[in-house]
Order: C-alpha cells, then structure tokens, then sequence
C-alpha cells in the first residue's frame, strides 16, 4: 500500500530522522512512538504528502494520495466560516467523490451540529469533523495523529471503531503515545528523535 | 471516483465565494480603498473642466491607479490566507494544484472586474469625464483588470509559501505590473478621445496577450511550489 525507503527529514541542518525503511500493506495497522518533538506528526506528514522528504522516497500502489488516503491532525485546520456539512460537502466536491454529509455526521456524531461554523466548534467537535472528512473517500490508507488528544470517552470509543473497520479493508498509520491507541497497533514503530 | 476539472474549479469558486460573502475582507479593504481615493480624487478636480487634453490622460492614469493598488491590496489574499489560517493542508490533501489556482484566479477575475467597473463608473460619474467609446473603454477595464488579476495571481501564488508574503507578493508583483498599467492608460486615453482609436486597440490586444501568458504560466509555477 505504501512503502517508505530510506527517508529522512531535516529542518534547516537538524534531522529528525534518517534512514526509515518500512512498508505498510493491507490489514496492518502500524503506531508510531516516541516522544514529543521525534517527528512522528512530521513522518505522518510525509506520508500524507503534505511534505517532501528531505532524503529517501515514499511509494504508493495506489493512484491518487487525495482520495486514497484519509488523514486527520490535530493541528489540521478548518475554514473557520464554514459549517461542519459544508466542510464534508466541499471536500467531497474537490475530492470527485460522494460526500456522504448526512452518514458521516451520524457516525462522528454531528448532526446536529451541522450548520455550525467550525469557529465555533469546541476542539473535540474540530477533531470529530476531521475525522469524517478523513472517512469521507473511504481511504486504503487511514493516517490519524494522536486521534484521542481532544476526544472524551465517546470519542475515543468513535475512534476505536473506526480504527476496527479501517483494519478489515485498508490500513493503518497513528501517531501516538495514547496506550489505548497502541491496542491497535499490528507493528510498532519508535522514533528516537 | 470520478472528478472532473469544472467540478473541482466550481468547489474551490464556491468556497472563495461563500467565505467572501461571510467575512467580506476584499469587499472592505477594496471597495474603501477605491470609495476613499475616488472622492478625495474628485474633490481635487473639483470645478475643472476634466475633459481639457492633458487631465484627460491624468483622469485615464488616475483610474487605472486606483483599479491597480485596489487590486495589490485584495487579490494576493486569496492564496496567501491560505497559508495565514493554515488552511493549505486541507488543500493539499483534497484538492489537484490546477483546480485550486482555477477556481481562485476565477474568483480574482471577477472581482476585478467588478472594482474596475465601479472604479471607472464612480470616477467618471464624479467627475464628468467624457467617455466618446463605451465599448472600448468596457473592454479595455475588463481586459486591463483580467492583465493585472494574472500577474498578482501568480505573484499571490508564487510568494504563498514565502515567509513575508504580503510584502513579496506586492514586491514582485508592482514591476510586471508597469506595462499592462501603461497599457491600460493607452486604452482609455483612446476611449475618452484623447488618442487615437487604433492605438486602444492595440493596447487592448497587449493587455489580452499579457493576461493569456500570465494566467496560462502561473498554474504550472502554482503546482510546481504546491509539492515543495
């Protein structure tokens, strides 16, 4: 699904990490540790190609990173006018893919926040949004980054679903030191940073 | 999972619409920029006789000044608020480099336009200019507005990733700007009669050909940075 070879990223003439080799193919659901400042929101990055590796290449078997993988961060941010429909409305537009509002609002719990501007959503409410955009393609490969930081118990319970029905049909990839999120982990992988 | 050009292009026009309309940056900073400067321009003429030859040319330049700094103040915004409120990574992961430049070069293009038309209206209603061509002097604010959006589009896109952008993105955008501005003073010195007709013509032909090459470099530049 995804091969990473020999990355490596630096910023200005620090390298957080060097030399990653690993691949993650269907039905795995990897974790990656480490403490904070490792670069594990930095690796997920990459991956998402939201940047470009400063060494080493990513690789994968599907065509189109946009719609094939799905990725939700905590320092993802939201248009703040938007409402919470319009968001999964519009990324399904530019996505060229169904937008699936009214099931996705039910599963993260939305709905009736739906025409709420996102500037207006607590953090909890912001990290649900991203992860129904992050379903909305149904990705092959699921990138979240320390999913549960803002989330209550019912949103980590959201989370542990979802995770749970990535893993039948696609893959995996958290960033996290949460010990209920390494649950899911079939690998692990440590940035020593 | 089809997605199709006009598609995409439509959703990104849309978003730029909808928060405009919500938030009305452009609206304000533009449209007060060009209200203030169009008064205190008509007041300064003020009982003269503005279609005397050489304040003719000064009201043809006056107009085009307006429309140009009207323009460097808002159209920039359009991709440098992206990186503003962190928003390009959302972008990034939805959306193709190609769609995103169209739908708001687009949304730039009719905006100009709009502060062109109403710049021109306003200042020639204030003042009395005398306007001999109407279609030449239309075609060339649309034409002259359509010139600028593509050199400070791609200038805004350009210096989207920058870390002073607003100040880059103006800086590289004022000297491209000199000859379609130049261009445009020629069209509607033409149409106000202070030059020949032909001579509008041709600078509307310039302003054209420049707004083409801009409009049609500037989305391989755009997609060329979007993956740095």
């Amino acid at each position: 699904m995804v091969a990473v070879s020999n990355v490596g990223k630096r910023f200005g003439h620090r390298w957080l990490f060097r030399g990653l080799t690993f691949e993650v193919t269907q039905g795995h659901g990897l974790v990656v540790l480490g403490r904070n400042g490792s670069g594990k929101s930095t690796l997920l990055k990459l991956i998402a190609s939201l940047l470009p590796p400063s060494e080493g290449a990513v690789r994968y078997d599907f065509q189109s990173p946009r719609v094939d993988i799905g990725y939700a961060a905590l320092d993802l941010a939201l248009y703040p006018q938007m409402t919470v429909r319009e968001h999964l409305e519009f990324c399904g537009r530019v996505r060229g893919c169904p937008s699936r509002a009214d099931e996705l609002l039910e599963l993260i719990g939305l709905a009736r926040a739906d025409a709420t501007p996102s500037a207006q959503l607590s953090s909890g409410m912001r990290a649900r949004l991203k992860l129904g955009m992050a379903l909305q393609p149904r990705p092959k490969l699921l990138l979240l980054d320390e999913p549960g930081a803002s989330l209550d118990a019912d949103g980590r319970e959201l989370v542990a679903g979802i995770c749970r029905e990535q893993l039948k049909s696609g893959a995996l990839l958290v960033a996290t030191n949460d010990p209920q999120e390494r649950a899911f982990a079939t690998h692990e992988l440590e940035l020593a940073g | 999972m089809n997605s199709s050009w006009p598609a995409e292009i439509r959703a990104i026009l849309w978003k730029e619409f909808a928060g405009e309309l919500r938030s009305r940056t452009g609206l304000v900073t533009g449209g007060l920029f060009c209200l203030v400067t169009i008064v205190t321009a008509a007041t300064a003429l003020f009982n003269e006789d503005v279609n005397k030859r050489g304040l003719r040319d000064v009201c043809c330049s006056q107009i085009w000044v307006i429309v140009l700094f009207a323009a460097v103040l808002t159209l920039p915004r359009t991709f440098l608020a992206e990186e503003e409120q962190g928003t390009s990574d959302l972008l990034r992961l939805t959306a193709r480099p190609h769609a995103v430049f169209w739908g708001k070069a687009i949304f730039n293009l009719i905006q100009t336009a709009a502060l062109a038309l109403l710049v021109a209206g306003l200042f020639v209603g204030l003042t009395g200019l005398e306007v001999r061509y109407p279609a030449m002097f239309l075609l060339c604010l649309l034409s002259g507005g359509a010139a600028m959006t593509g050199i400070v589009t791609a200038c805004g896109a350009i210096a989207s990733r920058a870390a002073n952008r607003t100040l880059l993105a103006g800086a590289i955008a004022l000297p491209l700007i000199i000859a379609p501005c130049q261009w445009g003073v020629a069209g509607l010195r033409s149409a106000t009669g202070a030059g020949f007709p032909q001579d509008g013509w041709m600078a509307m032909l310039g302003l054209c050909a420049y707004a083409a090459l801009t409009l049609l470099i500037a989305p391989w530049i755009y997609a060329t940075i979007w993956k740095s």
